[in-house]
């Protein structure tokens, strides 16, 4: 019988009493799940909130056309964030592995301090405090660059466990056949540490597409927004809110899994799960990092 | 290392496919909103609300001055909402259509300069708007804007252009309270950066506020309980009541809320041409038939006599 | 900084608003996660597939909606608190996704040979999790769950839209007032800062001091 679960190393192939257990076991969940959903589901319906006439507007395309668009904002913004991030975050990596002291305190001192403000204190203190300096800037750039600021210290450190993780014996090869060190550093160690932590890169993509909903509070065209836009439109708060959930269920899922097949197959041990590669820190269970 | 096996050409493909549906998406998203013009898309009775409206002779756009630069822009950018019902609201079937009291009056305010209703909007998000005015963002803000002194000291209110009040809402079945004097000591709700977040701690200091972001957020609480009464601009209560059997209006409104048109600090020349343009459109007839379009849709009466310009400190 | 003077006494209520939420949400997160991992490894597929679909719903949805969901749609399915504990109770279920995440790598790590022993000394499938598995999965864990506290510390203040007045919010409220973004807001960040540098070394000491040397 071939094991299919990742941890089913933790018991044997059930014998007879074990599978009794098991169809117990079976049997009690789904009773406890299966009530406990439809138990709100009545509650829910006994509220009129399943009623059909609260529904029936979601059939109208134009609804839909208005909601997605949104999400198009959503992934420009998401879009632009990574681009720019994704550059300052690879110089940011590269300053914190310099051999020059400075540059690597201020590369670090600036990682520890963005990834530890709350992004939405972030963006108050771009519709505030800018505008007191007599700076203004569109509305997409009232979002982009909080995010841009927090999210650069992530795939900064995001890029530099993929750094490390690379065996010394890639950039010794190639200084050792002429190559100057930024040239290794182009050239051999960082399109290998990309390709790394390729996962872990979109898993934070999958973040940062959560994250533009704090566009929200900027009033940006994006999907959480045109929901409220929505919602007081048609009056149908709690359906609206819903249908944008599932939304971004669905286009998040999609790359949530896309993220774990480009996972190398065949390593039985768990690499670090997908999701918290975001935001925890590199670690990395047969190399660990000494935190700062 | 190329995408071999086969696994690794469907996860390329999959890739790929998401790709491009977002790319399509992002193209599509481009010119959303804030679309100048909504003239194209109007529908026939809008067209006849704007029939006939005033244009400003060429002698009142003085040379050097904010409606100059509007009209060499092209358009009237306009901080207001996009989710308020009756005031600005946008139609998610048909984006380029926002309409309301607000939203209509700006419209005006568009064609008196240029001709043409041709707006963009800014939605101003936390209580941002005189920050917008205050750096150029946006030429006036048409959004609800009661006139204070304290706000007449960072930017110039033209108007005021409405004469509205804070009413009290309750749900339907609530027999205790009659009006804001029994508030004392309940948890109200009110709307964030509304002027029932001052106005109700003026009345009543005993009673607990509880702030939502938009109205609709807040008459939910109220239905689900999470207040004991609402405290809103009465024609949006007014609306809500008319819709909604579950919820009453009590009492009378208990102030009185001048809305301004917001601009720069200091412009006076634009705050006089837009003064003249206000009681051109009152004299015409559009003012009152921007309300009863709105407005008057909720509320039993006749229109009402626009209040005099400049009654307001602050003003 | 006059701001700061005339309104300490609800900016610090703020802070103590913040922080007994993080704290509760913390615990309560920690424990929800731990139990959805014990799920996501067990032998029950339909717990399995549970455990699954909950991490997966949390960790694809953003925390915003999740909150104005929570406070305006859950009365109707019917719960209905308050708003902080509401708060509460939407950061204890969203950061126990990502515990759970954690906590499922740190049990891959635990060695076979570990629960082989189990097995061969009569333990059975529930203690082994409870005295072998579980224990030794959090130890190695310590420091992705101390990020995940920070995180969680961190979304803490996306509250503050739906109508908690926590720190950010009181910061934000005060603002209106005095119209100092800079030093308000700067000061605000410090204390998150603040917040964020204790839980990172609380981490580390624990870790230092249950971190089994392999």
């Amino acid at each position: 019988m071939t094991r299919k679960n990742q941890s089913s190393f933790l018991y044997e192939t059930p014998g007879p009493r074990g599978r009794r257990n098991i169809r117990i076991g079976t049997a009690i969940s789904v009773v406890a799940l299966g009530g406990m959903l439809g138990l709100g589901l009545w509650r829910f319906g006994s509220h009129g909130q399943l009623d059909a006439d609260k529904w029936l507007p979601f059939a109208d395309w134009a609804i839909w056309q208005y909601l997605l668009v949104g999400l198009g904002g959503t992934l420009t913004a998401a879009a632009v964030v990574a681009a720019l991030g994704s550059v300052f975050g690879v110089v940011l990596a590269l300053g914190r592995l310099s051999k020059v002291r400075v540059i690597r305190w201020l590369a670090t001192g600036y990682i520890e301090v963005a990834r530890t403000i709350p992004v939405l204190l972030l963006i108050y203190m771009m519709l505030f405090g800018l505008p007191q300096l007599g700076i203004n800037f569109p509305t997409l750039w009232k979002l982009v660059i909080p995010l841009t600021i927090a999210n650069a210290a992530v795939f900064a450190e995001i890029v530099r466990a993929g750094i490390l993780s690379l065996p010394n014996g890639q950039s010794e090869a190639a200084l050792s056949l002429g190559l100057r060190p930024h040239q290794t550093m182009r050239l051999v160690v960082l399109p290998q540490a990309i390709r790394n932590v390729l996962p872990s890169l979109v898993s934070q993509l999958v973040s940062l597409i959560k994250d533009t909903s704090l566009g929200f509070i900027v009033a940006f065209t994006e999907l959480l927004y045109r929901g409220q836009v929505l919602s007081t439109f048609n009056h149908l708060l709690i359906q609206t809110f819903l249908v944008v959930t599932l939304i971004y269920l669905v286009f998040n899922g999609s790359l949530t899994a896309l993220a774990s097949r480009l996972q190398k197959p065949g390593r039985r041990r768990s690499p670090i799960p997908l999701s918290l590669t975001a935001l925890a820190g590199p670690i990395d269970t047969f190399q660990k990092e000494p935190r700062a | 290392m190329s995408a071999s096996t086969p696994l690794r050409r469907k996860t390329v493909l999959a890739g790929a496919a998401l790709a491009a549906f977002a790319l399509a998406l992002t193209a599509c998203s481009t010119g959303s909103a804030n679309v100048p013009g909504g003239s194209s898309d109007d529908t026939g009775s809008e067209a006849s609300l704007f029939a006939g409206a005033p244009v400003a002779s060429d002698d009142l756009i003085l040379p050097g001055s904010t409606m100059e630069k509007i009209k060499e822009r092209g358009h009237l950018i306009v901080g207001e909402a996009l989710d308020a019902p009756l005031l600005s609201q946008q139609d998610p079937t048909n984006p380029d259509s926002v309409t309301g009291f607000d939203a209509d009056l700006a419209k005006l305010l568009a064609i008196y300069i240029l001709g043409e209703p041709n707006v963009e909007i800014v939605p101003p998000a936390s209580e941002t708007r005189e920050a917008l005015l205050a750096n150029g963002t946006v030429d006036v803000v048409f959004n609800t804007y009661t006139i204070t002194e304290e706000r007449a000291e960072q930017i110039s209110f033209a108007g005021p252009y409405f004469s509205s009040g804070l009413a009290v809402a309750v749900k339907a079945d609530n027999e205790d309270i009659k009006g804001i004097d029994d508030l004392g000591d309940k948890t109200v709700i009110v709307g964030a950066n509304t002027p029932a977040v001052l106005a109700v701690p003026e009345e009543q200091p005993t009673a607990t506020l509880v702030d939502f972001a938009t109205d609709p957020q807040a008459v939910q609480a109220l239905l689900q309980g999470r207040g004991d009464a609402y405290v809103q601009d009465y024609t949006l209560l007014a609306s809500h009541a008319e819709s909604n059997d579950d919820l009453k209006v009590v009492g009378q409104p208990f102030t009185s809320e001048p809305y301004g048109i917001g601009l720069g600090h200091g412009d006076a020349d634009f705050k006089e041409f837009i003064n003249n343009w206000l009681l051109e459109i009152q004299e015409s007839g559009h003012w009152g038939d921007v309300w009863t379009t709105s407005l008057g849709t909720v509320v039993e009466s006749d229109v009402p006599t626009p209040p005099t310009i400049g009654s307001v400190p602050g003003s | 900084m006059n701001f700061l003077s005339e309104n300490l006494g609800l900016l610090l209520q703020a802070l103590g608003t913040t922080v007994m939420m993080a704290v509760v949400a913390g615990i309560g997160s920690l424990i929800l996660g731990v139990l959805v991992t014990v799920a996501r490894v067990s032998p029950i597929p339909i717990l399995r597939w549970a455990a699954f679909c909950y991490t997966q719903f949390f960790i694809n949805v953003p925390l915003l909606a999740l909150l104005i969901l929570a406070v305006f749609a859950l009365p109707d399915a019917g719960l209905i608190l308050p708003l902080a504990p509401t708060a509460i109770l939407v950061l204890t279920v969203y950061e126990a996704a990502y515990v759970a995440e954690a906590v499922r790598s740190g049990v891959n790590t635990v060695g076979v040979g570990q629960v082989e022993a189990g097995r061969a000394l009569g333990l059975s499938l529930g203690q082994s999790f409870r005295f072998i598995v579980i224990p030794q999965a959090l130890r190695a864990v310590v420091q992705p769950l101390g990020n995940v506290m920070i995180a969680l510390a961190m979304n803490t203040a996306l509250a503050a839209a739906v109508g908690v007045v926590e720190l950010t919010s009181r910061a934000n409220k005060v603002n209106l007032v005095y119209a100092q973004p800079i030093e308000i807001f700067t000061t605000t960040g410090l204390v998150y800062m603040a917040i964020a540098l204790i839980i990172g070394l609380g981490a580390g000491w624990i870790e230092k001091r249950v971190a089994i040397v392999r």
